[in-house]
Formats: C-alpha cells, sequence, structure tokens
C-alpha cells in the first residue's frame, strides 16, 4: 500500500509537470490549431531563463525569496521567445496549408535546442557555463533539500513546490478564461475566429495572449524541472513537450481542464505501469521497468488518437482534418 | 500552336532597355576579364595571382561572365536561335550573383591571406563587372521576350543534344564539386553555379528545357541515370567521395519512399526514419554477424526481402489509425510510433527485455554483401579504373534507386496516384467519389516503408553497423525537409533536397558545428519564402500562391502546351 501511495505521489508530480506544459498546447492549439511542436524548447529555455537570472543576481545565495525572482526571469524568457516566435514565425503562415507552420513548428525547435546549446556560454557580461551538458540547477532554501516523510511516504520538497504550481496556475487560469473580459474574448476566438473578429475582438493580440499564457506555464514547469531533477539540460525540451502534448490530446487537445487531467493521468498511468508490469500476462512483463516508460506513454497516445480522438474531456466532435 | 497563345507581349524597346543589355555587356566582358588577372597578392586557391592562367575563382568569374553575355547577346547577335530569352531579368540575377561572389573572394582572400591588402585589380574588376551588370538587368528588368519560353521548339535531335549536354554538365560539375578540398573554393563553386542556374532560369532557360524534357522524357531520365551511373568513373578510386556519394543515395532512395507517403498521399509521417531502421535491423541481424543473436543467414535477396516486407508490416500498422485520424494528427502517431521503435531496439537487449538488437551497443561486425559471387569489399578495376568498396555500393543502390524512381513515376501517374493525389486534396471528396481513401492511404504507407526497408538492408552492410542513435526523430525530421526542400511530389526536387542536405555538412567541416542550427533555420525561412520548395510541383505551387493570377495562367499554358504534345 505504501508502495502504491508512493508511486501515486510521483506520478502526481510528473503528471503536474506535464499538466503545466500540456496547458500551452492547448490554449494554443484551440485558438489556432497549430501543435506547437517548439513548444517544449519554450520550456527548457525556462528554465535556462531561470537559470541565468540567478547566475547574473544572486550567484551562492540560497534564500527562498530569489524563488519567485527567478520564476519571473524564467517567464520574462519564455514569454519573450514564445511571443517572438509567433510573431516572426507563425503569422505570416496564418491561412497557408497545415502542413507548413508544423515543419515551421519543428524548424523552431531545432534552432532554439541548437542556439541554446551552442551559444548558452558565450552571452557576454556574464559567466555562463557552457550548455553542452547538463548544468547543475540553483539549490534553494526550503524547495530542495531533505525529502519530507508522510505516513511512510516520501515526498521531495520540489514535488510540494511542483503541485503546488499547478494548483496555483489552475486556479489563476479558471479565474483569466471565465472572469476577464480578454479571457471570454479567448473563448469566442476559439469558437469562431471570424465571428469573433466581427464582434470587436482583435483576434492577433489574442492568439499573442495564448501563446504568452502557454509560455508562462512552461516556464513554471522549466523551473520546477530544475529544483526536481537538479540539473537541466538543452535537450529536456523534447521528450517533454512529446509528453506534454500526449497529455494534451489525452485530455481532448483544446480544453484546457483536458490537459491538466491528460498531464496527471498520463504521470500516474507512467509510474503505476513501471512499477506493475510485471503482473502483465503474455509474456509482457518483460517490458517492464523504467527504461520501457516512455514506449508506454506512447503506445497510450496512439491507442487514444485511435479510439478516442477527442480524449477523455472532449466533448465536441474535432473535426479531424 | 494553341488558340490559348495570347497576343505576343509587345517588345520595350526603350533607349532605357538597350542601355540596359550594353550595360550587361560590358559586366559580362568585365568578369571574363577579371578571370585573366591577378586576384591577390598570395598564391592561394591553387595560385589565383597569376595574370593570364586562370584557375579556380578565376575560371568561375569567367563562367558567370560567359553566361551573362550570352544573356546579354540574346538580344543582338544571338537573337536568332536565343531571342526567346528574358534578357532584363537573367542580367538581373546573375549581376547580383556576380557581385555576391566577388564579395564572398573579397572575404575569402582576406581570411586565407591575413588582409584585405592582398586582394588584387581582378578581384576588384570582378566586383565592377558584378555591379555594372546588375545595373544593366536593373534598368532592363522589364524586358521580356516576345515569344514565352515554352512555346519555343527546336528539332529534336537539338532538343535531346541539349538535354545530353546539361546531363553531361551535371556530372562534370558535380565530380568537379566534389574533387575540391578547399571549404572556401567549394563554397564559391556552388555559388557559381547556383548564380549561373538562377541567371538562367530568371532568363526562363529552363522553362524551355522543361518543355523540351516534356517532349522528351526519357531522353533525360537516362541521361540522368547514365550520368550517375558515370559517376564513380570521375572520382579515380576516392573512397571518401564514393562513401559520401554512396550516403546521399542511401538517404534520397529513402526520401523518394517518404515523397510517396508525404508528397502524394499528402500524409504526414514524421517516424519514417524508423522504417529505414527496421530494414537495416533485419539486414544487420540476419548478415551472419557476430554479434546478430539469430543463427540464420539467408542469401542477400532473400534478407532485403524480408527486410522489405517486415517495414511494409510495420507501415500496415501505423498505417491502420488513418483510418481515424489524419493531418496533424497523423503526424503525431508516426511521431510516437518512430519513438517507440527506437526505444524498443534500445532496449531489446537481454536486460531490459529480451535480447535481440543488442541494445545500445548495436550490431557490430556486419560482413561486406557478397552477390552472384561479386565481392563488395574488394576493389574492381574496370577499364582500367578502381572501383572501390563505397562505389560498389554506390552503384548498387543506384540500381536500387533508379527501381524507387521507376515505381514512384508509375504510380504517379497510374490510377493509384491519382487516388493519392485526390485524397491530398480532398479526402471527403475523394471518397464520395468512389476512391478507396483507407486502401490507398495504406497502400501508400506499406509502399513507402517496402522501399524504406530495402534500403535499410543496403545501409546495414555499407555501415557495417545499426545502433540505435542513427534512427532517432531527428533523421525523420531531416528527410521530411529533404522532401519538403526540394520539392514535395517531385523527384529531381526531392533528390536535390537530399545532395544539399547530406553533401554539405560532410564537405564543409567549418559548418559541421552550426548544421543543425542553420538546418532549423532553413526549414523556417524555406516555409516563410518558398513553402512549394525549390523545385516546384506545378499544382502544388498554385496552393501556396492562391492569389497569382500570372501564374495560375502560366500553368493554364503549360497545360495547353502539354496536352497538344500529347500523341
Amino acid at each position: 500500500m505504501d508502495l502504491f501511495l508512493q508511486q501515486l505521489v510521483n506520478g502526481l508530480t510528473i503528471g503536474s509537470l506535464y499538466a503545466l506544459i500540456a496547458v500551452g498546447y492547448t490554449v494554443v492549439y484551440g485558438i489556432v490549431q497549430l501543435i506547437n511542436f517548439a513548444h517544449g524548447e519554450i520550456f527548457m529555455i525556462g528554465a535556462f531563463g531561470a537559470l541565468s537570472t540567478y547566475l547574473i543576481l544572486f550567484q551562492g545565495q540560497t534564500a527562498l525569496w530569489i524563488l519567485p525572482i527567478m520564476i519571473i526571469g524564467a517567464m520574462i524568457c519564455s514569454v519573450g521567445v514564445a511571443v517572438l516566435t509567433e510573431r516572426v514565425a507563425y503569422r505570416p503562415l496564418r491561412g497557408a496549408p497545415r502542413l507548413a507552420p508544423l515543419i515551421t513548428a519543428i524548424g523552431i525547435s531545432v534552432f532554439l535546442q541548437e542556439f541554446v546549446r551552442l551559444f548558452y556560454d558565450k552571452i557576454p557580461g556574464v559567466d555562463f557555463p557552457s550548455a553542452k551538458q547538463k548544468i547543475p540547477f540553483p539549490q534553494v532554501d526550503l524547495v530542495t533539500g531533505e525529502a519530507l516523510e508522510i505516513f511512510g511516504v516520501t515526498i521531495q520538497r520540489a514535488a510540494v513546490f511542483t503541485i503546488g504550481s499547478l494548483v496555483l496556475c489552475g486556479i489563476a487560469l479558471w479565474f483569466f478564461i471565465s472572469k476577464t473580459r480578454t479571457g471570454r474574448g479567448m473563448q469566442a476566438v476559439s469558437q469562431d475566429p471570424d465571428t469573433a473578429r466581427l464582434m470587436g475582438i482583435n483576434v492577433d493580440r489574442t492568439i499573442v495572449i495564448a501563446f504568452a499564457i502557454g509560455a508562462s506555464l512552461a516556464a513554471i514547469a522549466g523551473v520546477a524541472q530544475g529544483l526536481l531533477n537538479t540539473n537541466i539540460n538543452f535537450k529536456m525540451g523534447f521528450i517533454a513537450g512529446l509528453k506534454a502534448f500526449t497529455a494534451a490530446v489525452l485530455g481532448g487537445i483544446g480544453n484546457v481542464w483536458g490537459a491538466i487531467v491528460g498531464g496527471l493521468v498520463l504521470g500516474i498511468v507512467e509510474t503505476l505501469v513501471t512499477q506493475y508490469t510485471t503482473l502483465l500476462p503474455f509474456g509482457l512483463d518483460q517490458f517492464g521497468g523504467s527504461s520501457w516508460k516512455d514506449v508506454w506513454a506512447f503506445a497510450l497516445l496512439i491507442l487514444i488518437l485511435v479510439f478516442r480522438p477527442q480524449g477523455l474531456l472532449g466533448a465536441r466532435v474535432v473535426d479531424r482534418a | 500552336m494553341s488558340t490559348a497563345t495570347a497576343a505576343p507581349q509587345q517588345v520595350e524597346t526603350t533607349d532605357r532597355s538597350g542601355l540596359g543589355t550594353t550595360l550587361g555587356l560590358v559586366g559580362g566582358a568585365l568578369l571574363l576579364v577579371s578571370g585573366l588577372l591577378s586576384w591577390s597578392f598570395e598564391p592561394v586557391f591553387g595560385d589565383i595571382s597569376v595574370r593570364f592562367w586562370p584557375v579556380t575563382l578565376q575560371i568561375f568569374a569567367m563562367l558567370i561572365g560567359a553566361a551573362t553575355l550570352v544573356i546579354a547577346l540574346s538580344r543582338s547577335v544571338l537573337r536568332k536561335p536565343l531571342g526567346w530569352l528574358n534578357a532584363g531579368p537573367g542580367l538581373l540575377a546573375t549581376g547580383i550573383g556576380a557581385t555576391i561572389f566577388a564579395a564572398l573572394s573579397l572575404a575569402a582572400i582576406t581570411q586565407q591571406t591575413g588582409g584585405l591588402i592582398n586582394a588584387n585589380e581582378g578581384v576588384w574588376v570582378a566586383l565592377v563587372g558584378g555591379l555594372i551588370t546588375a545595373a544593366g538587368g536593373w534598368l532592363g528588368r522589364h524586358v521580356v521576350s516576345e515569344r514565352e519560353a515554352f512555346h519555343v521548339k527546336a528539332p529534336s535531335t537539338v532538343e535531346i543534344a541539349i538535354i545530353v549536354i546539361v546531363c553531361a554538365l551535371a556530372l562534370a560539375v558535380a565530380a568537379y564539386a566534389l574533387g575540391r578540398e578547399d571549404a572556401w573554393v567549394f563554397v564559391l563553386f556552388l555559388l557559381t553555379m547556383g548564380v549561373i542556374a538562377t541567371g538562367l532560369a530568371k532568363a526562363g532557360f529552363f522553362s524551355y528545357l522543361g518543355a523540351a524534357a516534356q517532349r522528351h522524357q526519357h531522353v533525360l531520365t537516362l541521361g540522368a541515370f547514365a550520368a550517375a551511373f558515370l559517376f564513380p568513373f570521375t572520382q579515380d578510386g576516392s573512397e571518401i567521395n564514393m562513401s559520401i556519394a554512396t550516403g546521399v543515395l542511401i538517404f534520397a532512395a529513402t526520401a523518394i519512399g517518404l515523397n510517396i507517403v508525404v508528397g502524394l498521399a499528402g500524409l504526414l509521417d514524421l517516424g519514417y526514419i524508423a522504417f529505414l531502421g527496421a530494414g537495416a535491423y533485419v539486414g544487420a541481424i540476419l548478415s551472419g554477424s557476430v554479434s546478430s543473436s539469430i543463427g540464420w543467414t539467408p542469401p542477400f535477396l532473400v534478407t532485403a526481402l524480408i527486410g522489405g516486407i517486415f517495414a511494409a508490416i510495420l507501415g500496415l500498422i501505423v498505417g491502420s489509425p488513418t483510418l481515424r485520424v489524419s493531418g496533424d494528427y497523423l503526424a503525431i502517431v508516426t511521431l510516437a510510433f518512430g519513438e517507440i521503435f527506437r526505444l524498443s531496439m534500445f532496449n531489446l537487449d537481454g536486460n531490459n527485455g529480451p535480447d535481440l538488437t543488442n541494445g545500445p551497443n548495436g550490431v557490430t561486425n556486419i560482413p561486406d554483401l557478397n552477390l552472384f559471387g561479386f565481392d563488395f569489399g574488394t576493389t574492381h578495376v574496370i577499364a582500367g579504373i578502381p572501383l572501390s568498396r563505397a562505389a560498389n555500393y554506390y552503384l548498387f543502390m543506384l540500381l536500387l534507386t533508379a527501381l524507387i524512381v521507376l515505381i514512384f513515376a508509375r504510380l504517379n501517374n497510374s490510377r493509384i496516384g491519382r487516388g493519392w493525389v485526390a485524397i491530398r486534396e480532398d479526402e471527403r471528396a475523394a471518397e464520395a467519389m468512389g476512391v478507396n481513401t483507407f486502401g490507398l492511404k495504406l497502400l501508400a504507407f506499406a509502399g513507402g516503408a517496402f522501399l524504406a526497408g530495402i534500403a535499410g538492408t543496403v545501409k546495414a552492410h555499407y555501415d557495417t553497423s545499426v545502433t540505435p542513435d542513427q534512427y532517432q526523430f531527428l533523421e525523420s525530421a531531416f528527410l521530411l525537409a529533404a522532401v519538403v526542400l526540394g520539392g514535395m511530389g517531385t523527384i529531381a526536387g526531392v533528390v536535390l533536397g537530399a545532395v544539399i542536405l547530406k553533401l554539405m555538412p560532410e564537405k564543409l567541416r567549418f559548418f559541421n558545428e552550426y548544421r543543425l542550427l542553420l538546418f532549423g533555420l532553413l526549414l523556417v525561412l524555406m516555409m516563410r519564402f518558398r513553402p512549394e520548395g525549390l523545385v516546384a510541383n506545378k499544382r502544388r505551387q498554385l496552393e501556396f500562391h492562391e492569389d497569382d493570377e500570372e501564374l495560375a495562367d502560366e500553368i493554364g499554358e503549360w497545360k495547353a502546351v502539354k496536352e497538344e504534345d500529347a500523341p
């Protein structure tokens, strides 16, 4: 039982991370029907933004109050890059055949990864470490350090931070989307951009806001990932982005709550599968252990897409085109 | 001539355009002369400091100058045979190109000799020549010929001769380019070829060549393959160049397979490298390598067939969700499949699962192919020219590529191909018209995968080892980029894309570190400015430029010409 609870907590932690990133995919997809392949890299840039903020302002310090400033630094970097890519690469392609923005997104994804890998240590002014290998992420009082022990379950402090961030972001997002004018405008645009434009909604601005919201949450996820894993690298965005996309599809792409639920479900399924594949019949038990967990996650993605393309919470029939 | 031919456009014969042509003549002459002058005080790049003995950069400048002169003279002396060239736009292109060429040459000389001071008069003359040509082109940029290039007809023998000469030139260019050791000379040579090609394209030469090739399609295909076949004989047994060429061919063959799926059927596949990998693993495991886990070693032709069929079965599995998903979702399904493939190959090592692929270490020491007593591992001497190990594989891959191209071309013009294009354009309409969309989609996946699987079995023997990290997502992205960069749905385009994406990193060592960065940037810029690819399928081009009425008219006329020529 303890083991099960332990795996559940681990699953919730990793799931919260997926959920935070998945929201970015889903918000953008809901509005422009674009799979922003480069979103995983926005997450990675968030982590590097937080690290840079730390290295510039607080080198050597561990006080808790620097964490919010690191998060703000991460957000500035992520949102900046996301809005820039939208302006430079995606906006000119609106209305082009679907293949064009998808390939652009792949291009941006590769470009951002390589840019960080090649040039992070060459940024003038500060002595940044080379991003070609893993970089240790700063430790902050209260959030890193000795793990907590509750009812025989060990919980990393960073895990509390991750799950807490998801809860806070979820509430903020709910408030923004359903209570503010801009948020309701977003809903309108995702329903029907042309009519929304006629109703006086600035569609371009709404799209930029969608990119910015996604990037902010990805930035928080980047910080959480750094705290959880204690190191970051330029490649971390690719697989995380893929998982987050899986989560978004699992929950029903275009649906914000779906993305959060999907993220949590994916995280939990992944950790439980790792633990309990030995119970599987037909010789499938050989494919257990953590080295197969990504395979299970992707197999799950394919199965969902085939059998329930609208996802767990997706009620509307998706026009599969 | 069809009645669709509009009234001939009035030729502008104002003073300004006459002046433009004259400036083009002057610029071209200057470029020619610059090749005979000294370019540098230091003997670099094959000694460009010597006068009246042109080498490397000097020859390149003279080539551009010659092309410029031909285009400019098409207004006067050569009016009879070449009057249909659009001199103005052509001169503008070669002029700008020559200016860039001269500027880059200056940079090369500066970098190589340690200072701009070492640049001698020749390179400055070339720069002035380029600028003058560009100015002339700018003045005459509205001068277009009264005859549309694709209405021009020459006697068959002349057209066939032109096609053969173009193929031979392509062979010579490829052989020369691969032989360059110096990165600067290589880049500047490619730039020269690019400038001449752009100039001729702007002048309408390729429009003519396209129409001529349409009339003599078999000559073009045969000529291209003859050139590719003769290529190893130009390399004098050079192992490095031939191994690059073989790598390009394997990549190109796989990309053509992908082109069936993406270019014809319009199904985006982001995990295509897995099919090549599946073939490679089958080839490796059945090769009799020490590290393979199965003791059976069938003859290679059986292995290739098994590899192809295995990949095709995987293709069917990946393709089956297409019944329910398409578009972006399909892209993700295929991407997930590619990752599953790589991770499985990584983990099937006996520790984390059944022992099959030797895990991250892969299958190594794969023996060379031996077909009907012909050992691919040794050098054979044919007509006094040694054919190295890589050349053997090259020729074998060329046969395979020819087969794949043949299949592609036949399918493209068949009922099946038309069904695919119908699905690509509008799946629901196609279904309503009685096209078996599901069956055709599965066929596209299985067929493409089959070809990739066979290519994979050869690749395994050629590489002598197969490891999971050769088959990661990025490789799929590269394949897709080759298809998109070259032009979806065309063969020439995809081969061009494959050559660009494989050849460049191999030849440009300094470029290697920034290879992926530039690749990403290239994808973004291509989608932004020329989404239809370098060699555009005319129909597809229209999709991306809906408002372009001129283009629509041009395509209409193309069709008219084609129908007229149809037997």
